[in-house]
């Protein structure tokens, strides 16, 4: 494959997504798309007794920048509060892609960050 | 290889010198720019046009009474006879120039739709237009309490005109609809669906963005009541777009915007308007744009619009017969014989972003999304497509480089 962007560890993810499929109970659930593309994601969670991430799952449907993207931020907010997954900023995100998201890709791989703050967002509301 | 261009009086050669933008290489590679569809690139002379006018006469237009103003003036002024002449417009006070399509369908919406259109009215549109010749309507439709009509296509993406005497009545007031598709490149039969609205009393737009770049458009013979176009896809600059109006449609219109030049009279308890086209210009034009497009009908007019319509239909006659052997290559739209220079696509499951990027490591430049048309990618169960569209630059080679290209693509992304 050629350019730095499509490297080994995006293709990884793409091909085998981690925590694909749906909660059964979740706590959390966030979706939404990119409407430049139809782009869709959607992210569950389901809190631990100490409030932290004990189980986490997504599902959609488009490029591999935004499905990659989905997977690894399902990784890494895995133990985490929600104080400090409100707290990741869209640098963080680029910087767990680890791979040159350019200006026009940058919606593809920041995705996934809006529909899990935006999920956030809505239970804290509620609360 | 085959040189399909050879029996037409395209120079493609000498044209391509005409476009410096055209000897880039990109990462590498000789630019493959297949996006004149979103925009087209400029030929020397609309740069040289510009560039002159800006050196040596530039000043505000009308009113000035000095020299520059003067040059500056005939320069801009001179654009609307050559627009004129370019789509045969019956007089010069029809060509009103706006900033591009958008707001030319938008100045129809806001003037002759506020004054014409009312409660229990409809406008009839096509499943195959832009964006931006529906929302201006809805927006209508929904301060009027008027209904839009959609006049479906097939699975082809050709107008259903047997469904149009169904749709067409006297509550119709105005049919808007486009010449040819930015996404199938379907070539819509406007006289024909112009003198059919015309016969139930409506007016008639006609959406030029893509057809007045790339075919012969002569709004006497076609009939219509607006013809709506940008500068900037037909080699001419940003920033300059025409709306075509019938005269007696335009004088009976209330102006667009108010402000400078579009007045003849400011008094505090009313104030009158210009004569046309200047009613419907408020303040400075865009005037070095106005040289910069009149330079570009100039350019096209001498290399002639059937000729460009000639090569544009060859280019994608190859372009199809390479595309359509490709295993997992799905074109969207009618066949060769209806539509202009755009080919829109699937390649296997690979997503139009994914596949667009990879093609930008090849130099070539495409176009991926829904193109400003959801509801025509709806109609036709796509989410996106990627979309190669060509104008009088273009050559086999750029198409056999994106054949390449995509070949290159099924075996990178075959992989996974």
């Amino acid at each position: 494959m050629n350019g730095g962007l499509y490297r080994e560890y995006i293709l990884d993810h793409y091909a085998h997504p981690r925590n694909w499929g749906r909660l059964v109970e979740p706590d959390i659930v966030g979706d939404a798309d990119n409407p430049s593309c139809g782009d869709q994601v959607r992210i569950e969670i389901g809190l631990d007794a100490a409030r932290r991430v004990g189980q986490v799952a997504f599902e959609g449907e488009g490029c591999m920048i935004s499905m990659a993207a989905a997977s690894i931020l399902t990784e890494h907010v895995k133990g985490k509060s929600l104080e400090e997954l409100a707290a990741l900023t869209e640098e963080d995100m680029l910087a767990l892609m680890d791979a040159p998201v350019g200006l026009t890709r940058r919606r593809c791989a920041l995705l996934s960050l809006q529909v899990l703050q935006s999920g956030i967002g809505a239970y804290l509301e509620e609360k | 290889m085959g040189n399909p261009t050879k029996d037409t009086a395209l120079d493609v050669g000498r044209i391509r010198a005409d476009f410096p933008i055209l000897s880039r290489e990109i990462r590498g590679k000789p630019l493959t720019f297949l996006d004149s569809a979103a925009s087209s690139q400029k030929p020397l002379p609309v740069l040289e046009a510009m560039d002159r006018v800006y050196r040596w006469c530039y000043a505000n237009v009308h009113r000035g009474i000095y020299c520059l103003s003067e040059e500056a003036t005939c320069c801009y002024e001179d654009a609307r006879d050559k627009v004129a002449a370019f789509i045969n417009a019956g007089a010069r006070e029809e060509i009103v120039f706006t900033r591009n399509t958008t707001e030319s369908i938008n100045l129809v919406a806001h003037t002759w739709g506020r004054a014409n259109v009312k409660l229990g009215d409809r406008i009839l549109v096509t499943e195959l237009e832009h964006h931006s010749n529906i929302v201006p309507w809805q927006l209508l439709a929904e301060e009027k309490g008027a209904e839009l009509v959609v006049l479906p296509v097939t699975d082809d993406g050709l107008l259903q005109l047997d469904r149009l005497d169904d749709l067409l009545d006297e509550r119709v007031k105005l049919a808007a609809f486009t010449a040819m598709s930015n996404v199938t490149g379907t070539i819509t039969p406007v006289r024909d669906v112009v003198r059919r609205a015309q016969d139930v009393g409506a007016v008639t737009l006609v959406d030029g963005a893509q057809s007045v770049p790339h075919l012969p458009m002569d709004v006497q013979e076609l009939g219509c009541d607006f013809l709506a176009f940008s500068g900037h896809k037909m080699c001419g600059p940003t920033g300059i777009g025409v709306l075509y109006g019938r005269r007696d449609l335009l004088e009976e219109m209330p102006p667009f915007l108010g402000g400078g030049n579009m007045i003849r009279r400011v008094g505090w308890d009313r104030s009158s308007w210009n004569d046309l086209p200047w009613k419907f210009e408020a303040g400075t034009p865009a005037i070095v744009e106005g040289a910069g497009l009149g330079a570009a009908v100039d350019y096209l007019s001498g290399i002639t619009m059937e000729a460009i319509a000639a090569h544009d239909r060859e280019l994608v006659a190859y372009a199809m017969d390479r595309l359509s052997a490709l295993p997992g290559l799905r074109i969207v739209g009618p066949p060769v014989d209806q539509r202009g220079g755009v080919i829109a696509f699937t390649f296997r499951d690979i997503h139009p972003h994914d596949l667009s990027y990879f093609l930008d490591q090849e130099g070539i430049a495409v176009r991926a999304g829904h193109h400003c048309a959801q509801p025509l990618h709806e109609r036709l169960g796509l989410t996106a497509t990627v979309r190669a569209s060509f104008y009088l630059y273009n050559t086999p080679q750029d198409v056999d480089r994106l054949i390449e290209a995509l070949e290159k693509a099924a075996q990178a992304f075959g992989e996974l």
